[in-house]
């Protein structure tokens, strides 16, 4: 995917206030490609204009074949519909995918099996704690035919050990379905485990500072490296 | 498979105060019977007995289902106008900040205009039977209205997004977002501006004198000094107020009931 020149702002008494200035990147199909840059960036509202729930001003999205169509979000909340089951919430974005009942189960229940939450998929949301919630809300894209996923901070505000069972719950998501992968954080550990490549951006208006291309395999990542070490301390300075 | 149920028995506090209900209602009738004999006048204040035997013959007399039936039908009828006209509008508005504006006065002259003024002016304008009717919905409307117009803010915006990124349809959304959402905000109001009807029927009957209805009862019966008469037609009002609300909590709980039956049932399955 290439995003060329994208200008988004806002006009506040006849000022305009720009959060993206003539913004471009190309993000490798296939990968995962992490955002990361201080609070209130803009790098959530980048986000949203890729996920079309916000206009912008000028500038083009292109996507290649494999990227066009449904599309993935994973918000920094679970945002489930609090009055159906955990099942029924991933059954009911499959609808216009699977037209047999049968199927649409059969496909959530092997999701929240990936995810570990299948003896509770008749519970409520509001029957689970927060970050089996975001679990479903993982099963719940992954379970949707999206080519496409964006993830807002989907792991913050729970703790460390739950956070890495998050992290490690979507790459095992991930790598049965390599979808190109848009993600938004301010956790630079969490970036460089995780994504091919990891874009470090400026403050408002939001422009590239570097890119890291990250070729260990995920697996044999450890911050603990001298390579990682070096890396991290590139966000800090 | 042997099941064993257990039926919780019922909660030392609940018989607590299921006692001082009943209590509260003996001292009541007792303060009632008290009154009657003290002032020793049926006319300004019959004993519950005399009621009850008011009542009794009332129950026998010929046009009791009619009077009873033509009051819960206009009661009913205003109920349905209020709960169409006043969702309607109430998403309107709570959808349009224009809609909004423009219904303010209309909802202000309704919240503020005393009901007997609705009615008297309804009297001049409309037929004795319409006058119930027309004026349960004008004091009703505003009721059902606010809550709903609330309803619609109580969609979460975020739930909303979710539903966009999912490609939920306008007909999927409003099935299990928009519909959800509003439930508890359109039985509040439906249950408010049910329990306000009855009261401006009847009011409206006793002021209108229509052939039939429980308030046009009432009136002839306090023209004829048949103060035992008055009360009886009052307990009946009393009766169906409450009989509304509970038919409304029926079937507020009948999907439940049905959810749980069906539960009940694939378990029995499960355990054969």
């Amino acid at each position: 995917m290439q995003l060329v020149g994208i200008t988004k702002g806002y006009t506040v008494a006849d000022l305009f206030l720009p959060v993206l200035q003539d913004f471009s990147l190309t993000v490798e199909p296939g990968t995962i490609t992490a955002l990361v840059g201080p609070s209130g960036c803009g790098k959530t509202t980048l986000l949203r204009l890729i996920g079309e729930l916000e206009p912008y001003q000028s500038g083009q999205i292109i996507k290649v074949t494999e990227e066009e169509g449904p599309m993935g979000y994973l918000f920094q909340e679970p945002r489930l519909l609090p009055w159906y089951s955990v099942l029924h919430n991933v059954e009911l974005v499959l609808r216009p995918w699977y037209d047999s009942k049968e199927k649409r189960i059969n496909r959530a229940l092997e999701f929240l099996q990936l995810v570990n939450l299948e003896d509770y998929a008749r519970f409520k949301p509001d029957q689970l704690s927060g970050g089996m919630r975001q679990r479903v809300s993982i099963a719940r894209a992954f379970a949707y035919p999206a080519r496409l996923m964006l993830l807002d901070e989907p792991f913050q505000n729970l703790d460390t050990q739950m956070r890495w069972s998050l992290v490690n719950a979507f790459l095992t998501l991930w790598k049965q379905d390599q979808r190109t992968t848009i993600y938004v954080t301010h956790d630079v550990p969490e970036a460089l485990l995780m994504a091919d490549t990891v874009v470090r951006l400026s403050n408002r208006p939001m422009q590239i500072l570097e890119t890291l291309t990250i070729d260990t395999p995920r697996e044999e990542r450890s911050l603990g490296d001298p390579q990682f070490i070096a890396m991290q301390a590139r966000f800090y300075t | 498979m042997l099941q064993l149920v257990v039926r919780s028995p019922m909660n030392r506090s609940t018989w607590i105060t299921k006692l001082i209900t009943a209590l509260s209602v003996i001292i009541l009738l007792g303060i009632w019977q008290g009154g009657a004999i003290w002032l020793d006048a049926a006319v300004i204040l019959p004993s519950p007995t005399t009621t009850l035997g008011a009542l009794a013959t009332l129950v026998r007399h010929k046009p009791f289902s009619l009077n009873i039936i033509t009051t819960v039908g206009r009661a009913l009828q205003s109920f349905l106008l209020i709960f169409m006209v006043g969702s309607f509008f109430g998403i309107l508005a709570g959808y349009s900040k224009k809609v909004h504006a423009f219904l303010v006065p209309v909802l202000v002259i309704c919240k503020a205009t005393p009901v007997m003024s609705v009615i008297l002016l309804a009297f001049i304008w409309f037929s004795s039977g319409t006058v119930p009717l027309f004026s349960a919905f004008l004091m009703g409307f505003p009721v059902m209205f606010v809550q709903v117009e609330q309803g619609v803010q109580l969609i979460s915006p975020r739930l909303r997004e979710m539903t966009e990124v999912y490609g939920f349809s306008p007909v999927r959304r409003l099935v299990h977002l928009v519909i959800p959402s509003m439930l508890p905000s359109f039985i509040t109001g439906a249950k408010a501006s049910l329990s306000m009807v009855w009261k401006v029927v009847i009011a409206a009957e006793v002021l209108t004198v229509p052939r039939y209805g429980v308030g046009s009862r009432m009136q002839l019966a306090q023209v004829h000094l048949e103060t035992a008469e008055v009360l009886a037609w009052t307990l009946i009002a009393i009766a169906l107020t409450a009989l509304g609300d509970l038919l409304f909590q029926a079937m507020l709980s009948l999907p439940k009931y049905i959810l749980t039956l069906r539960n009940r049932n694939r378990k029995v399955e499960l355990c054969n």
